[in-house]
């Protein structure tokens, strides 16, 4: 597609690299068609190509965002569909994080929106932090239909209330700083990234993926000076906080990697690794040793089902008669392109497998998209349990906190895929399968 | 570079009123106006033409259709019908004193009848949103243009699209059975039904491939088909074009007619090989794609038949898809393949002319010597078994020379097919591309009688305006 | 009434354009084997496209053929099973049904747009036209469409002037696609199923994955008059698979399966099954008959049955093809609104094959059109004959 740059913005390397993607992209619209915002809105403004063209345009001016771009561009779940869809190749990601950046940089948004997005930076990628405001916002749960106002503001806070969860569980300390050695043979060594929402939030996520890990013979890490891997921040165009977390990360695992060695940087939430697997382009332009680090780092991180995909995952029990709908998260499919590891793997451990229509859909949760974009958010929601009931599954696996969390509440219970393999291996049963294994029994 | 007709200044003039009569008719995000909001919709599939619309209404049903048209006839405003703006015509091209109707949010499956293999469609469902829709029962609707993922089945109707598997299953116009469509003074007529050929003149033929010209289809009742029991594809490499050519026109004469027989040139492989990964042979100078169906008998017996042909033209490599899997990943490759050349250009013009199958080799051959005398590359797919070209001028838009020399060097080509007694376009239609090569393909008393017919259904000439008709003729 | 008969395409634009002149209407035939259909025509002289005649281009491996109007559609034929291809849409020869003596045209088959029975699967005479060559109502020679299988250049005045009945244009040349003759034939033959369950059956067979390519239902009546079936005594319903021969055996066998609930199929051989269809495409079963009206309703297909039950009724008997979608009707005149009520009922459209000349100048011969429908159709028939002088009131009366 042609552009318009002159050639003292393309001298910005940001510009430049936004310049090779949109010229890498041919208008021809694919991508429309497997965008959530477009089935839903029906706006080509609300497509990946639109706001590829608003974005052009706003990089073109070089002059601030408008509400406009702004508008269509926050709708924007991120979710990377258009990705997978494009026959091109054109990098949607990265133009849209730079998009983020500019908007951030040279956007004023109002007041309690500006208010809403600080917070949210500052509480989500802190544990602790996070853990307060839960505990808070489980006592302000019950009022959240009292909020009054119709508008954009009072919908968010209502959203916010309404995804925290009911019963916090207690902190565990298997996520802390320490290594976790191997059970017999020592055969690999990973650190694992413990995240920052999840670890408050489902802990025992953390606890199956060290257990079966460390079972199948993977000391794994929890190194010191980890934590956030920055892509709150990095999505909500919050650059340098989102770089500050990552330096740390790459601090901590580079420390391990040239020290003991490592083999793998695990993740178990992919929307984490899919920004993880980034780190090598966004420290692109940083001096030594970070540009290094993060080039290393990124090469090492891999999802938890890639990992166990490579070293071998065999079941030690025979499976109950389940049927497991998988739920593909986005960041693993479109974000990391990870769609027939999981599958395989819990076909492996005895499940029978079942996938949604529309499983390249968005269930809306994205971040912090199901707080800002509430109203979108929701009927993605709504349309993903429906296509995932259509399948009758007993319970549905997915592989990011982030859907886990959206998802609940619907007919069926929610787990990790990682949780059902270690079962299967040995571990305890998932605790959310608590209900169904004791209907099954009686 | 195509002229565009001035915009009506008494019209532009106009606009604050106009938008404010939109607004009236349609709910407040349906009607888009504002300058920033307005650029992503100056173009559609052929980014080559650009012009802004006065607005764009997003009309969510038929009656909210009938309203705007109603609106615009009185008003003697302009209308831009778009679906799912992948046109590689230009066909959804808006123009500055005209209004955008997008459809896209008719997008509702209205009923599938399997007993009599029917389903009613809204425009603004994509063509790929029917099949999945009734692939569980075992049926699917045939025509598949490469675009289907994302193309709109009112944009279809109106461009008479056609598709990899049109060799054994027709295109649109064969696949119809009925449309709803908006006269340009608002009216709602229904065209056929749920029945074969209906009686009076054939305005379903008609229609279908009127660019938009004649009314705004808002339903359309397609025919669904039961899947085969089975399908699969195979890869024969060649070391020329014509070699590959020699290839087809012997299939074709032995007897059996493939579901889908495609030719894809060397830049071309290596480009869908990139995105696919289907095990493409990137030692062939030419690639055929050859689909049989039935049972795993009968298609191991076609496959085994075509293979022996294929086998007598020396191929570089002769492969059949094993699973499922293989046959979508060599699909997946070929119905990429426009959007895959972006991998290795900017930017692309796709020509779209038909020639006579027997002037294959020929027409490569010139094709191949006006590339080097332009000095652009092309890559050419096309669908081999009907003379269905589409060459893939690759150039740089941001080179105004290089964008013009593509536009001579499209135009040469099409005016080749028609010389060899082909035509303009076999699928993409004219839009505003090939509006001023229609004079190569018709005699001015041809095109008055066209234009007489686009007057009977429109007589202020207000719908898709300065499309298919020369301007001058557009103007008489 | 005299007749021209123009020989080359430079007369036959003479010969209109002086017509459009002297504002002189014609009458526009073939060898005029259709006369019997829809509504009389009111013109001094008739203008014949028989001397169009010749195949112009044959290449069969590009699947094409181009002819002359008025080349007799047996010639066309003929040349196609030389080659070992077939014209398609198996246009059906009606001249026993229409009482005509004459031989039909490519050119007639074309302008009214008539398929046989594989038209279910295969698509319409229309859908096969690729070229034609036409002169308008004022002399003006006017090409749409060519000698390719794609194309849609311009508006397709193809379909339009397809089953247009020469009211718009009359063609000197048409272009076809034609396709490779299937090897062999097997027909599926259910006894004794009423209208319903034999529809119920055809929509199974049609919606199997064996490609069936005919799909028809005689009444025990109309099967009894067709020589391989008069043995049942009984209805029948028939299923045609046309393949290579091992598929013929293969999908027959299979469809036999599937189609077990509704009885136990016999499987007619190559041979038989070419009479069968042949009778099924002619509509045999119902020329000679005594009803005095022949009426060809195209319904959608599960609707099939109630048309043929309301014609019977009212003292008519039918057939169904294309999967019960057409109804082929006899009846007596007095039954006329009752056919047609039928159609209407089931959303469908008809369309008056053989009556008195004076019942057609009556009787709407197909539906009348709703207001804006009626208004294009005026228009558009404006726009190739201002001065209406060709085929006046061939379909609606005053077009």
């Amino acid at each position: 597609m042609q552009t318009n740059f002159s050639p003292d913005q393309l001298r910005d390397p940001e510009l430049a690299e936004s310049n090779t993607i949109l010229r890498t992209c041919v208008h021809c619209g694919f991508c429309t068609a497997t965008c959530p915002t477009f089935v839903l809105l029906g706006d080509e403004l609300d497509s990946p190509r639109g706001r590829i063209y608003l974005i052009k345009d706003m990089l073109e001016s070089g002059g601030p965002a408008t509400e406009p771009v702004v508008r269509h561009v926050d709708r924007c779940l991120s979710c990377l569909s258009c990705m997978t869809t494009c026959p091109s190749g054109v990098h949607y990601m990265h133009l849209v994080d730079h998009a983020r950046t500019h908007i951030e940089n040279t956007y004023r948004r109002p007041l309690p929106e500006r208010v809403l997005r600080s917070v949210l930076a500052l509480v989500l990628p802190r544990p602790w932090l996070m853990r307060l405001a839960l505990l808070g916002a489980g006592v302000a749960r019950p009022f959240r239909s009292l909020l009054p106002g119709k508008g954009m503001m009072a919908q968010r806070l209502r959203a916010l209330l309404a995804l925290a969860p009911r019963r916090l569980p207690p902190p565990s300390a298997a996520q802390s700083p320490q290594v976790h050695r191997a059970e017999g043979k020592r055969r690999g060594r990973v650190a694992l990234l413990t995240g920052c929402a999840q670890q408050v939030l489902a802990p025992e996520i953390n606890e199956a993926t060290i257990r079966l890990l460390t079972r199948l013979g993977i000391e794994v890490v929890i190194p010191r000076g980890m934590g956030c891997c920055g892509a709150l921040t990095h999505h909500m165009g919050k650059h340098e906080p989102a770089m500050a977390a990552a330096r740390a990360n790459l601090a901590a695992w580079s420390a391990e990697a040239e020290g003991e060695g490592l083999d793998a940087v695990i993740i178990n939430t992919s929307g984490c690794g899919t920004t993880v697997k980034d780190y090598g382009f966004m420290f692109r332009a940083e001096p030594e040793p970070w540009r290094g680090r993060a080039e290393r780092i990124s090469a090492l991180a891999m999802d938890v089902s890639e990992y166990l995909s490579r070293i071998g995952y065999a079941p030690t029990r025979p499976a109950p008669a389940l049927t497991v709908a998988y739920h593909a998260a986005c960041s693993l499919q479109h974000g990391q392109k990870i769609t027939v590891e999981p599958k395989a793997l819990l076909r492996r451990a005895g499940f029978t497998v079942v996938e949604p229509a529309e499983g390249h859909l968005c269930c809306g949760s994205a971040g912090t998209y199901n707080m800002m974009q509430p109203a979108i958010a929701t009927r993605l929601r709504e349309r993903k349990l429906a296509n995932l009931a259509a399948r009758r599954p007993d319970l549905v696996a997915a592989g990011n906190i982030g859907c886990i969390t959206q998802l609940s509440g619907g007919d069926f219970p929610l787990v990790h895929t990682i949780e059902l393999l270690d079962w299967m291996a040995g571990g305890p049963a998932p605790a959310s399968l608590g209900p169904l294994l004791a209907a099954r029994a009686a | 570079m195509i002229a565009l007709p001035e915009p009506k200044a008494e019209v532009l003039a106009r606009r604050d009123d106009i938008v404010a009569g939109l607004r009236a008719l349609l709910p407040a995000d349906a009607v888009i106006a504002e300058p920033e909001r307005l650029r992503p919709y100056e173009t559609d599939g052929l980014t080559a033409y650009r012009q802004i619309p006065l607005a764009v209404a997003l009309p969510s049903t038929t009656d909210e259709v009938a309203a705007v048209m109603a609106f615009c006839h009185r008003e003697g405003v302009r209308v831009v019908p778009r679906g799912a703006g992948t046109s590689l015509s230009g066909g959804a091209l808006p123009l500055a004193d005209a209004i955008v109707i997008g459809l896209m949010r008719l997008n509702r499956i209205l009923s599938v009848d399997y007993a009599d293999r029917v389903a009613v469609v809204q425009a603004g469902v994509t063509n790929i949103g029917i099949t999945q829709r009734v692939q569980e029962e075992g049926f699917f609707y045939a025509p598949d243009p490469s675009s289907q993922l994302a193309c709109m089945i009112g944009g279809n109707v109106n461009m008479n699209s056609g598709g990899a598997h049109c060799l054994k299953y027709g295109v649109t116009a064969n696949n119809l059975l009925g449309l709803r469509i908006v006269t340009v003074e608002g009216e709602i007529v229904e065209i056929g039904g749920a029945h074969l050929d209906a009686a009076g003149y054939d305005w379903l033929g008609l229609l279908t491939g009127s660019e938009g010209q004649l009314a705004i289809v808002t339903e359309v009742t397609v025919r669904i088909l039961r899947s085969p029991e089975g399908a699969r594809a195979m890869l024969a490499g060649f070391r020329a074009n014509e070699v590959a050519g020699a290839c087809v026109d012997a299939i074709i004469s032995s007897g059996i007619i493939p579901v889908a027989l495609e030719f894809m040139d060397r830049p071309a492989i290596h480009a869908c090989e990139a995105f696919a990964h289907a095990g493409y042979p990137l030692d062939a100078e030419a690639l055929l794609i050859i689909e049989v169906e039935g049972s795993v008998e009968e298609q191991d017996r076609l496959l085994g038949q075509i293979r022996t042909i294929c086998e007598r033209f020396d191929p570089v490599s002769l492969r059949v898809a094993q699973t499922a899997e293989e046959s979508a990943a060599i699909w997946k490759g070929r119905k990429g393949a426009f959007g895959a050349v972006g991998r290795i250009s900017p930017d692309y013009l796709c020509m779209d002319g038909t020639i006579p199958t027997s002037r294959l080799p020929e027409v490569l051959g010139r094709i191949g010597a006006m590339s080097r005398e332009y000095g652009l590359q092309v890559a050419n797919i096309f669908h081999a078994g009907d003379g269905n070209l589409h060459p893939l001028i690759m150039f740089d838009a941001n080179d105004p020379a290089s964008m013009h020399k593509a536009e001579c060097f499209g135009a040469d080509i099409l005016k080749l097919c028609v010389e060899v007694g082909g035509c303009l376009t076999g699928e993409h239609g004219v839009g505003v591309e090939k509006r001023d090569l229609m004079d190569v393909q018709f005699t001015p008393t041809e095109l008055d009688q066209q234009r007489r017919i686009k007057s009977a259904f429109d007589p202020g000439w207000l719908l898709n305006p300065h499309k298919v008709f020369p301007l001058a003729a557009a103007a008489a | 009434m005299s007749v021209l008969a123009p020989e080359s395409e430079a007369e036959l634009a003479a010969s209109i354009r002086s017509a459009w002149e002297a504002g002189e209407p014609l009458a526009i035939q073939g060898n005029g084997s259709k006369g019997a259909m829809l509504r009389p025509v009111q013109a001094a002289r008739t203008l014949s496209t028989r001397a169009l005649s010749g195949i112009s281009l044959y290449a069969p491996n590009e699947l094409i053929l181009e002819a002359g109007a008025g080349t007799p559609l047996a010639t066309v034929e003929a040349a196609v099973a030389a080659a070992g291809q077939q014209i398609i849409a198996e246009p059906p020869d009606l001249s026993a049904l229409l009482g005509a003596s004459s031989v039909q045209t490519i050119g007639g088959v074309v302008a009214a747009n008539l398929s046989g029975p594989r038209r279910v699967a295969a698509g319409a005479m229309r859908d096969h036209l690729l070229g034609i060559r036409a002169v308008n109502g004022t002399g003006e020679v006017i090409r749409s469409g060519g000698r390719v299988l794609k194309n849609v250049t311009g508006l397709d005045l193809c379909k339009l002037l397809a089953g247009s009945h020469g009211t718009l244009g009359v063609l000197s040349a048409v272009t076809i696609k034609v396709l490779p003759a299937a090897e062999s034939a097997g027909t599926l033959v259910l006894g004794g199923l009423d209208p319903a369950r034999a529809v119920a059956a055809l929509s199974a067979a049609l919606g199997s994955p064996y490609g069936v390519s005919g799909a028809a239902f005689l009444p025990a009546a109309a099967a009894a008059r067709v020589p391989a079936l008069a043995g049942l005594g009984a209805s029948a319903t028939l299923v045609r698979i046309e393949e290579f021969a091992v598929s013929v055996a293969y999908r027959t066998a299979r469809l036999r399966d599937d189609l077990a609930r509704f009885g136990r199929a016999d499987l007619l051989d190559d041979p038989a099954s070419r009479a069968v269809w042949r009778a099924v495409r002619d509509v045999v079963p119902l020329a000679g008959g005594s009803g005095e009206t022949v009426w060809r309703v195209s319904v959608r297909p599960s609707s099939g049955p109630a048309v043929l039950e309301a014609a019977e009724a009212a003292g008519g008997c039918g057939m169904l093809d294309w999967g019960g979608g057409l109804v082929w009707i006899t009846a007596p005149t007095a039954a006329a609104e009752a056919v047609m009520a039928g159609a209407r009922a089931a959303g469908g459209t008809w369309m008056l094959m053989r009556a008195p000349e004076t019942l057609r100048a009556v009787l709407p011969v197909v539906p009348p059109e709703p207001p804006a429908l009626a208004r294009l159709t005026r228009a558009v028939k404006a726009a190739f004959d201002p001065k209406g002088i060709l085929n006046p009131g061939r379909v609606f009366a005053g077009v």
